[in-house]
């Protein structure tokens, strides 16, 4: 096809690569599940891990356990998140609390929240109670640190207009702070969903009952290999869904 | 030299201030922003504060807001000392000041949704006072849509929707350019007029504080004293049109008089600062 525009031709050859990639990877598995070098079963073949995959997308104790973690995740962001914002909103109005505790927040932001989880498990129990608690510990810490940096960058003038009208704390907060404030908190948002995740999935794996993160163990322990990879592939899946549609959410609001 | 009715408030005060003064510390030391300023506002009256940059205006226009404490004097609505934000004054900032989120009836609606009025009525109130400045067929656009000058009408008519006893606006047409500043003199002249709005206008343009003001309080520079009141009698209705006039000239080269000092000593002292090599407080 002669008439094909350069734009497209080139679209098509990543294409092209990409597949190529995909389909030298899976081979290459292949070859090595055939070839035994390695303990047998450890590298289970395409097939078996398509039947496994089918397998478990018929079942319906996979969509119970999907439901667990993704009710895990939802409570964590929903706890954890409003912690967050009320704890950044009162750092970033206040220099006082900020100088006293802002340190704090930036020093145990990124340590690895799974250090609790031994805690967390005394308080709260094997079941998801454990599990949120470390979603809502993951996605505190992102999301409070961007509202109290959000608050601080909120155009003084806005707030000297509500003083001056005699806005009530509660109306500048919802009526000023949380819409002057909208990008730095769907930021804050994003990174504490993606670290929500981490830490309920971590949770999981660790000790549980129940969830995705508990199937993968289970699997494991049982030395379903096969189920064990189709149960990675989902996560992978369901993982990548999840940051587009975030990625889409920031992308709707830096339109506005 | 100052009036005689300068630190004793008229019997028929709506707007006074008394012995207003404001220091603020500094590395560089204590500044005194506002010394010793008196002077009051009757109901209906349009009164200007004139002086150079830096003398303190906005000091005395966050004071009488309410926005800012720790002085010494007092200020009072009807007799009655007003400490903090009151109902009675309605601000308008220097800054550009609309809620970039909101439309134009949404952002004109802002004081009325804060004093609790039903959804029906704030819309009709907001209307009638985006319509009053002139932006009626903008109410559903957002600020980022306006121009400079027509944003600006916005903050006007979200504070007069707020219906304040006293309107009090620093420097509100300052970024704005010249022919939009004279036109934007000249509505909002005739909503003052249509209104009977009392006005307190803080500017550091001399052409619009006499085109706009019944009485023009002149301010020194540092420490910002009350240096002067200028009555403006040129008959009303005024337009950006009496800005030719002879009268007009007359009364803007009195008050360049006494402001020139105060200019020229502004000028010097940031002169001197920066040779000082010290930065802009
Ligand atoms: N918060 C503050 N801290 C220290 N100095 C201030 C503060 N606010 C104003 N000043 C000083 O007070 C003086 C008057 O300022 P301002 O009232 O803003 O003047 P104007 O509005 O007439 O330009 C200036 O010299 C300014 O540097
Ligand atoms: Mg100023």
């Amino acid at each position: 096809m002669s008439a094909a525009a350069p734009l497209p031709v080139a679209a098509l050859g990543i294409a092209r690569l990409r597949l190529a990639i995909v389909l030298v990877v899976l081979a290459a598995w292949e070859a090595l599940s055939a070839s035994g070098l390695l303990f047998r079963d450890v590298i289970p073949s395409l097939l078996k891990i398509g039947a496994a995959l089918g397998k478990l997308l018929a079942s319906a104790d996979f969509y119970g356990n999907l439901g667990v973690t993704a009710g895990e995740i939802s409570v964590a962001l929903l706890i954890g998140g409003t912690a967050g914002l009320a704890v950044g909103i009162a750092l970033g109005a206040n220099r006082f609390l900020s100088q006293a505790f802002e340190s704090l927040l930036l020093y145990l932001g990124p340590t690895p929240k799974i250090i609790f989880f031994p805690v967390m498990i005394m308080w709260f129990g094997v079941g998801p109670g454990s599990k949120v608690a470390m979603g809502v510990l993951s996605c505190f810490f992102p999301v409070a640190i961007s509202a109290a940096a959000g608050m601080r960058q909120i155009d003084r003038v806005l707030i000297r207009v509500g003083r001056s009208f005699r806005a009530t704390t509660w109306q500048m907060v919802t009526k000023i702070y949380l819409h002057a404030m909208r990008e730095p908190i769907i930021n804050g948002v994003r990174l504490g969903l993606g670290v929500a995740i981490v830490g309920t999935l971590l949770a999981e794996t660790k000790l549980s009952n129940r969830g995705l993160g508990y199937l993968v163990i289970q699997a494991y322990a049982l030395f379903d290999m096969p189920k064990m990879y189709a149960l990675v592939i989902v996560l992978f899946v369901l993982s990548i869904g999840v940051n587009v549609a975030i990625g889409r959410l920031g992308r709707g609001v830096g339109t506005k | 030299m100052l009036n005689s009715d300068a630190s004793a408030p008229a019997a028929n005060a709506l707007l006074a201030v008394e012995h207003v003064s404001k220091h603020f510390p500094t590395p560089e030391g204590v500044v005194t922003a506002v010394e010793d300023f008196s002077f009051s506002v009757k109901a209906g009256e349009f009164v200007s504060i004139i002086g150079p940059s830096g003398c303190g205006k906005s000091t005395l226009f966050n004071i009488i807001g309410g926005l800012l404490g720790g002085y010494e004097g007092r200020v009072s609505v009807d007799g009655a000392t007003v400490s903090g934000t009151h109902p009675s004054i309605g601000m308008v900032f220097q800054e550009e000041s609309t809620f970039p989120w909101r439309t134009v009836l949404d952002n004109v609606a802002f004081p009325l949704e804060i004093a609790g009025m039903d959804k029906a009525g704030r819309q009709e109130r907001a209307a009638h006072f985006v319509a009053l400045v002139g932006l009626q067929g903008f109410e559903r656009r957002l600020p980022a849509e306006l121009s400079g000058g027509m944003r600006q009408r916005v903050a006007i008519a979200r504070t007069l929707a707020s219906q304040p006893r006293i309107l009090l606006m620093d420097e509100p047409f300052a970024a704005l350019d010249e022919q939009t500043r004279l036109l934007l003199g000249d509505k909002v002249l005739q909503i003052q007029q249509e209104l009977k709005q009392t006005t307190l206008l803080i500017t550091h343009n001399l052409t619009e504080a006499v085109q706009l003001s019944d009485r023009v309080l002149v301010m020194t520079y540092r420490p910002g004293r009350l240096k002067r009141i200028v009555d403006i009698d040129l008959p009303h209705p005024r337009d950006s049109e009496v800005v030719s006039s002879e009268a007009f000239g007359h009364r803007v080269a009195e008050i360049w008089h006494d402001l020139r000092e105060e200019a020229s000593r502004g000028i010097a002292a940031d002169e001197a600062r920066v040779l000082r090599g010290g930065h802009r407080p």
